[in-house]
């Protein structure tokens, strides 16, 4: 059985919106060296960049004091994103739905359904101020 | 992200190209706003506006991108104008699909469908 290794990258912003471009970038040359298809590279990086814009935005409302801390966790078997702020926190449940009829208008509030479409798994810990992601590498067929 | 903006007849067209996330989603919403009042402004085509956004060239949308695009429909449609939108890459029309954004915007392939398509309603 082969030796199982993992990398660890950690990423921390001030909290400015103008930041999501250098997260884009370092997500975007992060995925490069994992073995993934391009749409699976897509889902990755909309789902970090949502997931960033809301730790800037919504969490840690671009107080530049504050900071957006990523950390990527590359594993031969998947890989881990935790996302963590320093604001106040939400409740997951009390998001409303971008796709109920009666919302489909609204310009906002779809960022955690792209997460959540785009990702296999994400957490929400420490009421909402860390979002772990996990997106799985297909197993090849035997 | 950068916008062409150009004119047949009484259609705005919006070439959009690059990535629309983080802050440009405010950015290409300023450009539409821009639009709605000049047309409001104006006699002509009753001060309504007709737009295309042609998104052939469009990388990656995220969710402001959506907004935008959703909030443009709404303040387009206040003023008995039209938005389609033209040439959706693939990951740009799965985000809409997902959003299930298909059943408000009508979609076409070509430039000509896009303006015969604004000029039939």
């Amino acid at each position: 059985m082969g030796e199982r290794t993992e990398q660890v990258i950690t990423l921390s912003l001030p909290s400015s919106m103008q930041h999501v471009y250098l997260l884009d970038v370092v997500v975007s040359e992060i995925l490069k060296e994992m073995d993934l298809g391009e749409d699976v590279q897509e889902q990755i990086n909309l789902a970090v960049i949502e997931a960033g814009t809301n730790a800037i935005k919504h969490g840690n409302k671009e107080d530049l004091s504050k900071k957006a801390t990523f950390q990527f966790v590359l594993a031969d078997d998947k890989f881990t994103i935790v996302i963590t702020d320093e604001g106040e926190g939400f409740t997951r449940q009390e998001v409303a739905d971008p796709l109920d009829p009666e919302n489909l208008l609204k310009s906002s509030g779809r960022g955690l359904f792209l997460m959540e479409a785009c990702m296999d798994s994400v957490t929400y810990e420490a009421n909402g101020t860390i979002v772990k992601m996990v997106k799985y590498k297909e197993t090849p067929a035997p | 992200m950068q916008i062409n903006l150009r004119h047949k007849g009484s259609i705005t067209i919006l070439d959009i190209e690059g990535k629309i996330i983080g802050a440009d989603a405010l950015a290409l919403k300023a450009v539409i706003d821009e639009q709605v009042q000049l047309a409001n402004s104006q006699t002509e085509n009753d001060g309504r506006l007709n737009l295309i956004l042609n998104m052939e060239r469009i990388q990656m949308m995220d969710s402001s991108g959506l907004g935008a695009l959703v909030a443009s429909y709404t303040s387009i449609r206040r003023i008995q104008g039209r938005v389609v939108l033209l040439n959706l890459g693939g990951s740009v029309r799965n985000l809409i699909v997902m959003a299930k954004l298909m059943t408000i915007f009508d979609c076409y392939n070509s430039e000509a469908e896009a303006i015969a398509g604004i000029m039939k309603s």
